[in-house]
This record gives structure tokens, sequence and C-alpha cells, in this order.
């Protein structure tokens, strides 16, 4: 059983004796790598890249968006569904998956590719953000989180080695390492500090943990709050363990954006080029058009499918405060709240132009959705929560396919320009302020005459 | 809109009644094979709507929720089952002042509601007032309405309006409004019902298909005639009336319960029969069929897959295995934990996308984690297993073998000593209470600490 692959003769972890200074790199084993990064393009004004990631389920381009299957599937969807909106990578998540169907059952059924019947590429998160962000009262300390049972509150353990354990049994393509997240908001820098630190021996443990790393990518996470010079030291100790993909996490936390992009603009100074950067648990259109123009290639977030649907009666309970979110479709000039009685009797696509099988008219082998009926439905029948999510999903593939032509084409900031006058109608005055900032600290300069 | 039989012979008759007939092509056809349309007897017929998917009855007419099927998205639909009728209640549509499916926009030779609920145009579409079960309303029909339950609460709905819908909406198979009791109705009752019914249909076939009607402006669906959930002799005067007055203008009947098969008139023999029932099993649903119903509604599908049991019936009765004793169930119960990691199809050999596609672990999965695939998969297989159930039903009845095949597998146990008891026993329910208590408490596998320890989880510390 895993609990017994900690065993009591193992090192005992002290959060004070050892510190990053004195670890030796050198002693960490060089990973084999299951992933081949091909790089196609840099722009030539932005950090942005387009690339292509090669996993051992398939090629994915570069940048992308990875839709969230947090318990082995999205939302209604059947997998040929998924497929169709072009997906070559999506999540799960292991903490989900650690309690349904449980690390036996993954076992037995030979990995989370076969119990979904997905034949593309999977990506695991570590487990340790539900830790923090569902559960109350879990407290990291050196050995791992300690949380109490969801069910019936008894103390538990989840340490390094259970996540990469639990991860190797899901079989996923990419995995992550457990960290240690806190909310980059945290006024406490000592802790941020020591969070950083942390996160950087987990690592070790878990590379040391990993059993199939010739054929599963383990990601790194930066970590180090919003402190530049924390995530430099960070960003140092990583990359000097060359793991084959790399993350930036502790983000999308409720941070100013501002500070948002100061953290993913310094990581990916220091990264390496050859390597895919993953910004954690960002996902609003926005933030992500402007991650890439940072130099990011890989985001994640349940918004785009979590906002479609709007069945509280089934979400667990933590997510019932997304209330207002739910029953939105995306679409370039923002999102649509289509349960909003201006839409009952819009006989209009979803998105006039969108190419997804719930948008495209029937002469060309669409449904030919309209808004009248998706308000007809929406919040009423799960069928309408399975539509919406594929339009989501759709929409925001096709936008980073957008992104990469862009990117190839060398007109990204040609792209930024026009993706920010669609959301606000042309009118510079209500651009963000932020991703003004952001943007032209990479020498676009969106408010200028184009 | 004429409904032909034997097609030539009803054209023939029509031809003299009316030269305006010539011009319009029958919009649907029923043809029964074989000689005789007997009352009471299983039959085998193809209903066909010009430009539309033939239906092969017997035949079961998917249920829908506001224009859809629950939980299969349109897309599904239209790719992975052979779904090829549905049935939709007008209730669905109607909650406000100026409902939006009557503005849909449509060409002339479009249906507003199946632009409205995007469905494929060549879908035949039956539209009723009310959804399929429908729930009670406590508000009573009067003589120009009836109440009915839309998702924002009672209202009536006149049967001008009605019909006014239904000219608009344009769907192939329009069934006539009736005057419906919610619980077994007295003497008084059954009379208004009769009556009001009779002048309901009266009137649809007036402003519908009647001479003052302008040819051009005659719907072109088929128009389904209710019949009553009462006696023979309670309803004997509508009935005559379908047969005479009636008869040209309606191409099928709509009937409630499987009793009121025995009532339909001779003379009506040749017309489709829509059956609104409620059937528990299979057997029901053979014996319906057994009395010569065509078109049935299963709401026990939706039903199953509503509560994750994988229907595993076929017809006829595949042949008992090696060691097979007793009987065997309908449907498998995929809440249970013991296809946890059974990664076999739902059933062996079965060729629906679920089965192809994905397996028994994962369906558990999905159902313990309250997925809404769990239900979509569940509802693609279920209307495959009944897909195949009709068709062999059909089989059976043209090979002449539908008695023997009901009598080999779906044979009603007589009265036995291993019979459920009808009622509970009076005694033992202080203790029935206390085990309900006990199981409540008991915690599932994957719900304390030391589960998931075991799910390897974490560490108990």
């Amino acid at each position: 059983m895993l609990c017994h692959r900690l065993k009591p003769s193992a090192k005992i972890y002290t959060a004070w004796s050892v510190s990053v200074a004195q670890m030796s790199t050198e002693s960490v084993r060089k990973m084999p790598s299951a992933l081949t990064f091909d790089r196609h393009a840099k722009c030539s004004t932005t950090k942005a890249r387009a690339s292509t990631l090669k996993l051992p389920h398939g090629e994915v381009p570069l940048p992308i968006f990875m839709p969230v299957a947090t318990q082995a599937s999205l939302k209604g969807l059947t997998y040929d569904q998924l497929r169709e909106t072009g997906c070559m990578l999506c999540l799960n998540n292991t903490y989900h998956l650690g309690l349904k169907p449980g690390q036996a059952v993954l076992d037995a059924v030979g990995g989370a590719h076969k119990l979904q019947s997905w034949d593309r590429n999977l990506l695991t998160d570590s487990g340790g953000f539900q830790m923090v962000s569902l559960l109350e009262l879990a407290t990291v300390t050196e050995e791992g989180v300690r949380f109490l049972s969801p069910h019936d509150g008894s103390p538990m353990l989840l340490t390094p080695e259970h996540s990469i354990s639990l991860q190797n049994s899901i079989g996923s393509d990419i995995i992550m390492q457990l960290d240690d997240v806190i909310a980059t908001t945290s006024p406490d820098h000592a802790r941020i500090k020591e969070a950083m630190d942390r996160s950087v021996r987990w690592l070790d443990r878990c590379i040391a943990e990993h059993k199939y790393p010739e054929r599963q990518n383990l990601f790194c996470i930066i970590q180090g709050g919003l402190d530049l010079e924390l995530r430099k030291q960070c960003c140092e100790e990583m990359v000097a363990r060359d793991t084959p993909g790399i993350a930036i996490g502790g983000l999308s936390g409720g941070e100013a954006k501002e500070e948002f992009c100061k953290v993913v603009d310094t990581c990916t100074g220091l990264l390496p080029d050859n390597k895919p950067r993953y910004v954690m648990g960002v996902g609003y259109p926005e933030d992500i058009v402007v991650a890439v123009a940072l130099g990011a290639d890989m985001f994640d977030c349940v918004w785009p499918t979590r906002t479609a649907v709007r069945l509280l009666s089934r979400q667990p309970k933590p997510y019932t405060d997304m209330k207002q979110r739910f029953g939105d479709a995306i679409v370039s000039s923002g999102t649509l709240k289509i349960s909003h009685k201006a839409y009952a009797d819009d006989f209009g696509p979803v998105e006039e132009g969108c190419t997804c099988v719930c948008c495209r008219p029937t002469d060309q082998g669409g449904l030919g959705l309209t808004r009248a009926y998706m308000h007809h439905i929406t919040a009423k029948e799960t069928v309408g929560a399975h539509l919406l999510t594929i339009h989501n999903v759709h929409y925001m593939l096709n936008m980073m396919k957008n992104i990469r032509q862009a990117i190839l084409d060398d007109q990204y900031p040609a792209f930024l320009r026009k993706f920010f006058s669609d959301i606000y109608g042309g009118d510079k005055t209500k651009f963000p302020a932020w991703a003004v900032g952001a943007l032209r600290g990479v020498g676009v300069d969106l408010l200028a005459d184009s | 809109m004429r409904f032909s039989a034997d097609k030539v012979e009803i054209c023939n008759i029509a031809s003299v009644t009316t030269s305006a007939m010539e011009a319009t092509p029958p919009a649907m056809s029923f043809s029964l094979l074989g000689s005789a349309a007997p009352v009471l007897a299983p039959r085998v017929g193809r209903l066909s709507l010009p430009g539309r998917k033939t239906i092969s009855t017997p035949h079961h007419v998917p249920l829908t929720s506001r224009g859809t099927v629950p939980h299969i998205a349109h897309d599904v639909i239209r790719d992975h089952t052979a779904i090829n009728s549905l049935y939709v209640g007008l209730e669905d549509f109607i909650e406000k002042k100026s409902p939006a499916v009557y503005k849909t926009p449509a060409a002339a030779h479009e249906s507003p509601l199946k632009k409205f609920t995007c469905v494929a145009e060549d879908m035949p579409l039956i539209l009723g007032p009310r959804r399929f079960p429908a729930i009670p309303c406590p508000p009573a029909n009067t003589t120009s309405s009836i109440a009915l339950l839309t998702s924002v609460g009672f209202r009536q709905l006149p049967s001008s309006e009605y019909l006014e819908a239904v000219r608009n909406l344009r769907p192939d198979i329009i069934v006539g409004m009736a005057d419906l009791a919610n619980k077994e109705p007295g003497n008084k009752r059954r009379a208004k019902m009769v009556d009001r019914t009779h002048a309901w249909t009266t009137e649809a076939l007036e402003k519908l298909y009647g001479d003052s009607v302008p040819e051009e402006a005659k719907p072109k669906a088929a128009f389904f005639a209710p019949i009553l959930p009462l006696d023979n002799a309670q309803q004997s005067l509508y009935l005559e009336d379908l047969e005479s007055d009636f008869q040209w203008d309606i191409s099928g009947l709509a009937l409630y319960h499987s009793a009121s098969l025995e009532f339909v008139p001779e003379s009506l023999s040749n017309l489709p029969r829509l059956l609104f029932s409620e059937p528990e099993t299979p057997h029901n649903v053979l014996r319906e069929i057994s009395l010569g119903a065509d078109l049935l509604t299963t709401p026990f599908v939706g039903e199953s897959s509503d509560a994750g049991i994988v229907l595993e019936f076929a017809f006829p009765a595949p042949a008992p295995k090696e060691g097979d004793v007793g009987l065997r169930p309908l449907g498998v119960d995929m809440w249970s934990s013991e296809h946890a990691t059974d990664t076999s199809p739902l059933t062996e050999g079965c060729q629906c996308y679920s089965c192809k596609n994905y397996h028994r672990a994962y369906i558990h999965h999905l159902l313990m984690a309250k997925e809404m695939t769990a239900w979509a998969l569940i509802q693609m297989h279920n209307f495959h297993v009944m897909d195949l159930f009709f068709a062999g039903v059909r089989e059976s009845i043209q090979r002449g073998t539908y008695e023997d095949d009901v009598l080999r597998g779906y044979q009603l146990p007589a009265n036995g000593s291993n019979q459920p008891l009808r009622m509970p026993k009076a005694y033992g329910q202080l203790n029935q209470a206390k085990q309900k208590f006990t199981e409540s408490q008991i915690a599932t596998p994957d719900t304390d600490a030391s589960g998931l320890e075991e799910h390897g989880f974490a560490k108990k510390v």
C-alpha cells in the first residue's frame, strides 16, 4: 500500500535544517524526458513563441489551452465530442481521481487513459492545490500537507511521494510535482520564502519517487509568491534540476494582474528556451493572450467549462459560490449570459462565424444552434451544459490556434490590438491598464494608432 | 394529409369524394404488412412521411424535455443513435407571454419547431399539447381549454390556441387535444371528457382541414385523433363520428390506455395507433404490441437511465446459458461497486456507441463522481437496447412466431410461492427503521480516513 512507501527509516524532514543553498543539485539524478519540444517561430516583437510539443499520446501545438476534465470527464461530453473541438491535451485532477475511483482501480484498469478511453494526452496536477483550495485546516509541514479528511475529519498527510505514486498510477503524460501552495496575496514574506524553498526540496523528493520518467514528464513548479527575487532563486534552483517542462505556479489566486504579469515576465526571462512553460490555473482569454506575449506556452482553467454549466445540484459544494457565472458563452466580444432574456428571441448562432459543431449551420454539418434555443434549455436541461461546453472549449482552442498562427506569421502585435479592440468595442480608454502596461513591457503599445 | 393504409384504394375513393384531393399528395402513409389489419393482434407496418425518416412499426417514440432527449446532446443523437422520431409537448415552449418558438424564422417547407429545437428536418416530429408523462395539474380543464404546467407554473391552453400553435409550428404529426382526468374519473366527469374531446376534435378538423380552409393553408401534418381511456360504451358517439364524419381527415389514433386498443373501430383499424402509456417492463410493452399498438412510449427507458440502470434484455429472449436458472434481470445497476474494475462493455457484443468505446469501470466511476457523461452513455445504450428489442419484435411478428416468442422468455410467472408480497408485512417495521438507521451510519469505502489511506491518497497520522 502506498502509505508504506514512506518507510519509517526514511530521513526525518525538518523545515529549517535543510536550506536550498546547501542542497547539491549534482546528487539529483538526470531525468530522462518523454517529450520533444520543437520551436517553430518566435515573435520578433514580444516574447511569444510558437512550437510543437510531442508527448507520448500525440503532438500538441503550443501555445495551448487545456480544458479540465476533473474527474475523468468533461461536463457530460463524450471523448469524441472533445476530440471534435480539436483538443489534444486535457487535465485530470489527481486529488479527485485519487478518491474516485482510487489508486487500486486505476492500477487494475491500467491508468486513466484506459479508464476514460482517451487516446490523446493527459496532464495531472499534484493534488496539492485542492488541499488548499477545497479543504479547510490544511497545514503544510516539511513531510507533506496535513489536512482533515473531507468526510470524517480524521487527520491525513499528503506527501510528495504519495502524489507522484498516484500520478504514476494515473499514467498521465505530464505530471506535476507537489508544491507548497500559498496564496500570492499572503503578507507573510517568511512563509512565502519557506514555501519556495520547500517546493524545491519537494521537487527532489518527487524526482526520486518518479517511477516512469521515460513515459511520463515531470514538470517542476516555480513558486515564490509575488517576490521577483524569490522567483529568480526558485527558477535557478529548479532549472538546475532539468525537468522536461516547467510550470509557473501560485498565480491566479486573486493577485493584481500587474503583479501576475511581472512574475510571468520575470520567470520566462530566466527559463531555458528549449522547454515548455506552463502557467497554472490561468484561463481568461485576456490573461492568456498577454501571458503568451510574455513567453508562456500552456494554460489551464476550469472557467470555460464551469461557466457553461448551470446545474448547481450536480456540483460539489465548494463550487456553488460560482453561481453567477454559470450559463455563460464565451465569444470574441467577451461573454454572453445566455440565460438573460435578451437572448430569448435571438435566432443567431452563439457566435457568428464560429466553427464549433453547435454554431456551424446545418448545411455545413453543424447543428445550427441558436441563442434562443440555448436560452430555452440553459439551466433546465443538462444537454444545454453539454452544448455550451462544446462551444466554450472550441472557442478557447480556436483562439489558441489563431494566436499560434499569428506568431508563425509574425503578426502577434496586430493580433493583440485586434483582440482587445474586439472585446472593448474599439474603445481604447476601456483597455485594462495592466494589459496595456504588461504589453508595453514587451514592445507592444495597445494604445498607439496602428 | 390523407392516410393511406392501402394507398391505391384510398386514393381511388378520395378522388371520387373530392376532386381537390388529387392535388394534395398524401403527406403521410401507413402501410400494414400482411393482408389483414386485425384489431387486437400484433402487426407490422411502415409509417412514411415524405422527406422524413421512415418508421417501421411497432416502434418506440423517444420522449423529449424542452426539445431535447434528456442527457444526450443533439450531435450525439445525430452521430451515435438511431433515433427516428421524437415526441414533443407544447407546454415545454409556451411559458412566456410571447413565446420565442412562434417567432422562429423558417422557410415554407420547414418546421419552425424543428428549427427552434435544432432538430434535423428529416426527423419525424410528433407534437402534443402536453409532455409525456405529464405532471397532473390541479387546475381543472374547462370546456374550451386544458390545464398545463409550464416551467413557470400552471396555465390554461385553449383549444383555439393549440390549433394556432400546430398551424404555426408545422410538426409532422399532430396529437389532438383530449380532456384527460388526473385521477379515476366519476360518471359526470366521464361524460364531460367525451363531450369536450369530441368538440375539440371537431373544431380541430374543421379549422385545420375543413372545407372553408383554402387548400394551400391546410397543414401537411397528419392528425392523430385522441381516444379516451374510457369504456367503449361511454365514448360510442365520439367513436362513431371518428368512423364517419372524421374518417377522411384523421391519419392516426392517439390512445392513452392499452385497453382502449380494443375499442378501435373496425373501419379505422388501418390507422396507425400511437399509444401513450407507461409500461413498467418489456413484458407490458409486448402485451401492448400484441393488442395492436404501433407507436409506443416507453418512459421506463429514461427512468432506468436516470437511475443508472443499464437495460439488458432482448427479444426474442436468448436461449438460456448453461446452468442458467430462474429469472434473468432486465437491467444492471451501474452504481454497484462490482463494476469498479470491470473493463468489459455494458453488454457483451453490444454495438452501441457506449459499449464500443467505453467500459463498465468508467461508467461506474462517472456515476460515483456524479459526472453528466455517465447518464449520456447509459441513455445511448438503453435506446440501442430498445431499438434492437423492437426490431426483434417486428421480425418475430413477420415470422409469425410472436406469440410463441413471448411465451418463451417473456411469460410472466404464474403466482407461486416465490412471489413478492403484495403488501408489506405489518410486523417487523420497527426493525426496518432500525436497519435504515444503521445503514445511514455506515460509511462507504471512500469516505473515511482509512478509506483515503486505502485509496493511496494520503496517510493517516
